[in-house]
């Protein structure tokens, strides 16, 4: 490749994910001014990177502002927990079905009573 | 920074550990917030409502991805929102071609070695559209796939936008005999 090849590709290069850096790096390899280029930006990359490390200064008070705006209770979270808990799913399960079980026994009870007094009434309502 | 303590601990609610975690990250995600929308009360108001974001999300985060990388994309689109809201959104998507001519002096100090001020000022310098996208990429390590989302362009035109940052900013803090790119 020569240099007016390789020139397009530095800023691309310099973060060292270029698919086709075999080629171009051959030539950088007896080019110094391409790899003085490539140097250049691998500065400006690096550089770039360092400053998520250089922090600036909030004005005083921001961190108990931003606190006390947090609200109290996170319902999201507690659903989420709810729904990932396996204890509280066999609590619900079990809940549940002993609910479903009482209503089918009070209701065959109940079918049960009322046969009995149509019974008992029965010869009386033919009066 | 945050610990898979202190994330468990909040996932659980706890409203203490999620104050730590805020404790722990608030300069970071308020510096954050100020390179992107580059006004220091706007800067609180989008770290307010990033910090909101993240308190509601964090029973749905994984841990897949770091959480600092979590918290840098929320950041980026409260912050994307803010501008949305403030109607200065535009100046991001569109992309001037035009750049201007005369470039400031060269700050180089020597080949490999670029005082941190001056990088600053030479992002500060750039066209919105370009530095919002060297800032996501090349300092908070977004994807170019996720800039596109959260600007609403296509991941090959934040590449060719990347390019572009990279070019400027190696040419402003290296000057004029380090510009010609054929």
């Amino acid at each position: 490749m020569r240099c007016e090849e390789v020139r397009p590709l530095l800023a691309e290069l310099a973060e060292g994910n270029l698919r086709e850096a075999g080629e171009a790096e051959r030539h950088l390899g007896s080019c110094t001014d391409c790899s003085a280029e490539l140097g250049r930006y691998r500065t400006v990359v690096l550089e770039l990177a360092a400053l998520r490390e250089v922090l600036a200064e909030p004005a005083p008070g921001f961190l108990e502002r931003v606190i006390s705006e947090i609200p109290e209770r996170n319902w999201r979270s507690m659903i989420h927990r709810v729904a990932s808990d396996e204890r509280l799913h066999y609590t619900a399960f079990s809940v549940g079905g002993a609910v479903v079980g009482a209503t089918a026994i009070a209701l065959l009870w109940r079918r049960a009573a009322r046969r009995s007094l149509v019974a008992a009434e029965g010869p009386q309502a033919t009066l | 920074m945050v610990t898979h303590e202190l994330l468990a601990a909040c996932r659980r609610g706890d409203r203490e550990a999620f104050e730590e975690v805020v404790r722990r990250t608030h300069r970071h995600v308020y510096t954050q917030a100020l390179r992107l929308v580059g006004d220091r009360l706007e800067a609180e108001d989008v770290a307010q409502e990033a910090y909101l974001r993240v308190f509601r999300g964090l029973a749905g985060f994984r841990g897949d991805a770091q959480f600092e990388t979590w918290l840098y994309r929320i950041v980026s689109n409260a912050a994307m929102s803010h501008l949305r809201k403030r109607r200065r959104f535009g100046e991001l998507v569109r992309d001037s071609l035009e750049e201007p001519r005369e470039l400031p002096s060269p700050v180089r100090v020597a080949e490999e070695a670029v005082d941190r001020d001056s990088l600053t000022e030479a992002l500060d310098s750039l066209q919105p559209s370009l530095r919002v996208v060297v800032i996501m990429k090349d300092v908070y390590g977004l994807s170019c796939r996720e800039i596109g989302d959260q600007i609403g362009v296509s991941e090959g035109a934040v590449k060719v936008r990347l390019h572009r940052a990279r070019k400027r900013l190696k040419e402003i803090l290296f000057g004029p005999e380090a510009r010609d790119e054929m």
